[in-house]
């Protein structure tokens, strides 16, 4: 008899951190292949073109870099406490409140402002909005040892629900008075929006984006807080030992997260929507982020490149169905990000463990 | 990086893993439904209405306009996409060699959709329609950047030199299902599930309860507000909960057949919405409001063609063809079937208007004057429920 068991990996090789995401990615695309086949669909042309719609004009990239944006910022709400053993799945509601407060700031306080003080305000409403929105989550866990997966995703539904409620259901300070046909969000000043990169739709949130990324690494490998964080994650029990504030830094990580969370809705506000838009929101980005994380094995830079990678994937997900002859769903884009998601989860199995053959006895085998 | 985890992480991050796949699943919503489109060609569809102000033989050496179209839900909604892209098979049937048309479905609303309308002017369209109302900024900013591509945007209110609004008056064809609703009731109490208490949807409700009011002056409708146009899930849980609360028969302002399919479970009534949707719940369907785009996206690429497109808000009707009200099921009395043909009658000649007074709201305030008709202006601004609605106007 043959047994086949996984064995816990005693070290771990830098190449292997590389290898698991890449083989995930190439194995998610695999497996695409083989539906697009069964759907009569010719895999290669279909990635090609997906390549091309995302990643080849001038239009295509900036395009799918608009999308990565807030895929970073969401990306990085993940990475910062998921390596701490925190899972905030939250980002997707921290990332409403984020706009909520955000466009709240815009309308009230930036009128007459100078475009970089008016962005300014926006941005750190979102991040205070997004922290706000962690708070309780955070503090549940600190204190009474409450899983943040369920505080964090209940608190989601109720962002969405309350994002609604302001545009759709009551005639709030959010709402467009000129618009009485249908309910949307009133625009913000053009001095709290980022600047556009000339005639296309990328805005100067990139720049930002890629900015706090740099900053999230300096704060893990270099400040004593980001010192704490990681013992922390690796073990309480040391954490105390060694004299750091348990519940302090757990709590300190989360509202980190929930501000990156924030800060996604802020940048859409700023950058893309110039109003709360719920039907412009309701995108997934925060969801989306905890893949982006996941693929980046938590490294802000290559959160950068993932991001944008996954932003390419979804800017392709419409222009696909545009292909001429065959017609692609534009499902395929988004099943591609969860058959990434899955083999990435698949491939953290094999990063960390072995497959190990040995011949067993047969009694032992179940 | 710190990429030694510990093994109860380990299991941690997959529970978390897995949760996560199930909430993006849940969240993502919106393609359950979704069937691959259909590669079938206008043949079918091609109504003969359709052609009837065409008289230039196609395949000629005419001049191709290219037309696009984006949908907000997948073509298998059964519903509003799929009625737009019956128009655009109907375009395509009727013009021919002298028209291309391409289409995008399930295209979000807001900030996103303003990549695929400067994709597609682009891509040299000549027209470009959007057919759900959340594209309007988007359109209107792309517009502006093409001055040479016309844009036609369906249920909006902005326009500019090259940009039309396009609608219509469902209310009237609302008034009628609603007549065919009330001779079916036997509780006195209909449903209704509805997107977001917006004009539009109010407008239909009112109309729909004045109809039932006709035929049974002691029937009151009760709203369910589902704040999305499209989810399957949603409305039926809707149409349940009315139908538990007493209702025998369902009405519906949703993009999707689900509402029916709750109704049929509960042995009650249906009134649908956009199509003809009584395959799904051929039991319980009585009829629905249709809407029937193609004579309007046949006229708008023809105006292009001989150079008299101009922008403007159209609003179409039951006299136009636009708005229709699909065949009456059999298990509406005869005699409520006939008077529903002489009022369509009335409404088709313009000697009779849905909100023709005295129309009361649900406070007893007076609306409309007796004998008076409102304006459109009035009725596109409509805020109120009628007496008779039960439920809130501001969701």
């Amino acid at each position: 008899m043959i047994r086949i068991r996984l064995e816990r990996r005693l070290e771990r090789h830098w190449w292997q951190t590389v290898l698991t995401p890449t083989l995930s990615v190439l194995a998610a695309f695999a497996a695409g292949a083989i539906f697009l086949a069964i759907k009569g669909f010719d895999p290669i042309t279909v990635y090609r073109e997906l390549f091309k719609a995302s990643f080849t004009s001038t239009y295509g990239i900036t395009d799918s870099l608009t999308i990565a944006v807030p895929l970073i910022l969401t990306g990085l709400a993940a990475a910062v406490v998921f390596r701490m053993n925190l899972f905030n799945i939250g980002a997707e509601g921290q990332l409403y409140l984020g706009a909520i407060f955000g466009s709240w700031a815009g309308l009230a306080l930036t009128d007459g402002l100078p475009t970089i003080l008016g962005v300014a305000v926006v941005l750190i409403a979102g991040a205070v909005g997004g922290a706000l929105w962690a708070a309780p989550a955070a503090v549940f866990k600190a204190y009474f040892g409450t899983s943040e997966i369920i505080s964090t995703l209940m608190l989601t539904f109720i962002a969405l629900y309350l994002m609604r409620y302001l545009i759709f259901g009551s005639n709030s300070y959010w709402r467009d008075p000129e618009s009485a046909n249908f309910p949307q969000g009133k625009k913000i000043p053009t001095s709290a929006r980022f600047e556009l990169f000339s005639d296309t739709r990328l805005h100067w949130g990139l720049a930002f984006a890629i900015a706090i990324a740099l900053l999230i690494w300096v704060l893990i490998r270099f400040t004593s807080l980001g010192f704490d964080m990681n013992v922390v994650g690796s073990s309480d029990s040391a954490a105390r030992y060694a004299g750091i504030p348990v519940r302090r830094t757990v709590i300190i990580a989360l509202l980190i997260s929930g501000a990156l969370g924030g800060l996604a809705g802020a940048t859409e506000v700023a950058g893309r929507a110039y109003a709360l838009d719920p039907n412009g929101l309701e995108l997934g980005l925060g969801f989306t982020g905890i893949v982006v994380a996941a693929l980046a094995r938590y490294n802000p830079f290559a959160i950068i490149l993932v991001a944008t990678f996954l932003g390419g994937l979804r800017n392709a997900g419409v222009a696909l169905q545009g292909l001429p002859g065959d017609r692609v769903p534009v499902e395929v884009s988004l099943m591609l990000q969860g058959a990434i998601l899955l083999f990435a989860i698949g491939g953290e199995i094999f990063s960390h463990h072995r497959l190990s053959i040995s011949r067993a006895n047969p009694a032992v085998v179940t | 990086m710190n990429t030694k985890l510990p093994r109860g992480a380990f299991r941690r991050s997959m529970v978390a893993m897995a949760a996560i796949a199930l909430i993006a699943t849940a969240c993502g919503g919106d393609d359950d439904t979704t069937e691959p489109a259909p590669e079938t060609t206008a043949a079918s569809t091609a109504t003969t209405a359709a052609g009837a102000d065409t008289t230039e033989a196609p395949g000629t050496d005419c001049q191709v306009i290219k037309a696009a179209f984006v949908y907000v839900g997948p073509i298998g909604d059964a519903g509003w996409t799929k009625k737009h892209d019956d128009g655009r098979k109907e375009l395509e049937a009727a013009l021919g060699d002298c028209v291309e048309t391409s289409y995008l479905e399930s295209v979000p609303e807001g900030a996103e959709s303003e990549a695929v309308f400067d994709r597609l002017a682009r891509e040299g369209n000549d027209v470009i329609f959007g057919t759900s109302f959340g594209y309007m900024d988007q359109m209107l900013a792309v517009a502006e950047k093409y001055p040479d591509v016309k844009f036609e945007h369906a249920t909006g209110f902005k326009t500019s030199d090259n940009m039309s609004t396009y609608f219509g008056a469902a209310e009237e064809a609302r008034y009628l299902s609603g007549m065919a609703a009330a001779s079916v009731t036997e509780s006195n109490q209909i449903g209704y599930v509805a997107a977001f208490p917006i004009p539009e949807v109010l407008r239909g409700i009112n109309a729909f309860t004045l109809g039932a009011q006709r035929i049974n002056p002691d029937v009151t409708v009760e709203v369910a507000w589902t704040s999305t146009w499209f989810d399957p899930v949603v409305e039926k849980e809707a149409a349940e909960a009315l139908l538990n609360g007493g209702a025998d028969v369902i009405a519906q302002h949703q993009d999707t057949p689900s509402a029916g399919e709750a109704a049929q479970t509960a042995g009650g009534y249906w009134v649908g919405y956009n199509d003809d949707m009584s395959r799904f719940a051929p039991d319980a369907w009585l009829t629905a409001p249709v809407w029937d785009w193609g004579p309007y996206y046949i006229s708008v690429v023809e105006a292009i063609r001989d150079g008299s497109w101009v922008s403007e808000q159209y609003y179409g009707n039951m006299a136009d063809g636009l708005v229709t009200l699909a065949p009456v099921a059999d298990v509406v009395p005869q005699d409520v079937r006939d008077q529903i043909q002489t009022v369509q009658d009335e409404i088709i000649a313009g000697s009779f208007a849905p909100f023709t007074g005295p129309v009361n709201d649900q406070d007893g305030n007076e609306k409309v004057a007796a004998g008076e008709v409102p304006d459109l202006g009035t009725l596109l601004g409509m805020d109120y429920f009628v007496a008779g609605v039960i439920g809130s106007a501001t969701g």
